[in-house]
């Protein structure tokens, strides 16, 4: 009975890591949130705690520490609702302060969405900025969500979970130095999900 | 009310019951602690048989939805990586990417900390020339031109990941292609 217990007491240890580090795993790590997008400011980092480093490794292996590049991850609407593959969103919001950016939809298992169009995300080169320097995405699953409006398709097919991931590569330093003033993009659901 | 009979018997359990949580702390911080670890060795371990032999310069397709290797990868760069052992020795790493746009080369410790990086801008359009050292390699290597940086690894093992953006890789493969071939990891002697 006593090996039992102790075989159990490993188990129970191992079991409970395992659950801590999947509820939050990525770049949102013990992070700074930002409207619906979190980031860690240990992504990559020699200093990252114990945690923080399992967590990154699950999801988000072989980051760049936020000197280089920050990431910014969404699994919610900016109304607080888990993102869902099935649902229409429009991402908006202002280019943000950075040599180069990007905003990719993934899977709820953070890989790509397979789609025969081949477009997973759009980046501060093929994104046209409106007016007020602002970019737009939509991004849904099947083509007759696509916007007429100008902004980016993004396909999200099938209905799993959603994740936005926000790429910012070599960021103004006042960002990397404060990363919860980034002006978040919008994530707003356009309708009812199918 | 616990009364002296029931406290004598109890006794013995109160040793067990702080080894129970001993062992539970120490099971849930080895899972923590190992975790990252893992995932890198088995990413080494499942890279492409040509690729496993450190040193051996690795050349991914584009990324698209195949790609299933790495968590949250990036649709928009271009990739090559290779393996590295500095328990003989320190390493040589060299690349002169042309490349039209952002490059970095990144180095991962074996716990997947990124533990050093350049970038085109830092690069400033020379060759990037690493001699990378291992944490135990004794005595000084020094640098044997002004160009060439000294860097010191955290572990003997780990990983080095070279990526280039891409605007328009149908226009841009062939340019792309040859900077990221221009990489060399390399045993120093």
């Amino acid at each position: 009975m006593l090996a039992a217990l102790y075989v159990g007491a490993i188990a129970l240890g191992a079991g409970s890591a395992w659950v801590l580090l999947h509820s939050v795993s990525g770049p949102a790590a013990g992070g700074v949130a930002v409207g619906p997008w979190r980031t860690s400011l240990l992504t990559g980092s020699p200093d990252a705690d114990l945690y923080t480093r399992a967590r990154i490794a699950l999801g988000a292996l072989l980051a760049l520490s936020r000197d280089e590049t920050m990431y910014y991850l969404a699994q919610a609407d900016s109304d607080g609702r888990a993102l869902r593959s099935a649902c229409r969103y429009r991402v908006s919001g202002p280019a943000p302060a950075a040599r180069w950016w990007s905003v990719t939809a993934y899977a709820d298992d953070h890989f790509l969405f397979d789609n025969p169009q081949r477009r997973y995300s759009l980046n501060s080169r093929h994104a046209v900025l409106d007016a007020q320097g602002r970019f737009a995405l939509v991004s849904g699953p099947d083509v007759a969500g696509q916007p007429g409006d100008g902004a980016t398709w993004l396909p999200t097919p099938g209905d799993r979970g959603l994740v936005f991931a926000l790429r910012l590569y070599n960021p103004q330093p006042e960002l990397a130095s404060a990363p919860g003033s980034l002006a978040a993009p919008r994530i707003e659901r356009l309708g009812d999900c199918a | 009310m616990i009364t002296g009979a029931a406290k004598r018997r109890l006794r013995p359990w109160r040793g067990h019951a702080i080894a129970l949580l001993s062992v539970l702390a120490f099971s849930h911080l080895a899972v923590v602690w190992a975790l990252p670890r893992v995932i890198m060795a088995k990413l080494a371990a499942n890279a492409p048989p040509e690729t496993r032999v450190p040193g051996t310069v690795h050349l991914p397709p584009m990324t698209d939805h195949t790609q299933r290797r790495v968590v949250l990868p990036s649709p928009d760069l271009l990739y090559a990586t290779c393996a590295f052992d500095l328990s003989r020795g320190p390493w040589r790493i060299r690349a002169d990417p042309k490349a039209p746009h952002y490059w970095s080369i990144a180095l991962y410790a074996a716990n997947s900390d990124n533990f050093f990086v350049v970038n085109d801008r830092q690069a400033a359009g020379a060759p990037v020339d690493l001699i990378l050292v291992g944490p135990n390699t004794p005595g000084a290597v020094a640098e044997s031109s002004a160009q060439q940086r000294r860097v010191r690894a955290p572990s003997d093992r780990g990983l080095l990941l070279m990526r280039l953006l891409v605007s328009d890789y149908s226009m841009e493969a062939q340019v792309l292609d040859a900077a990221r071939r221009s990489l060399r990891c390399d045993p120093l002697s």
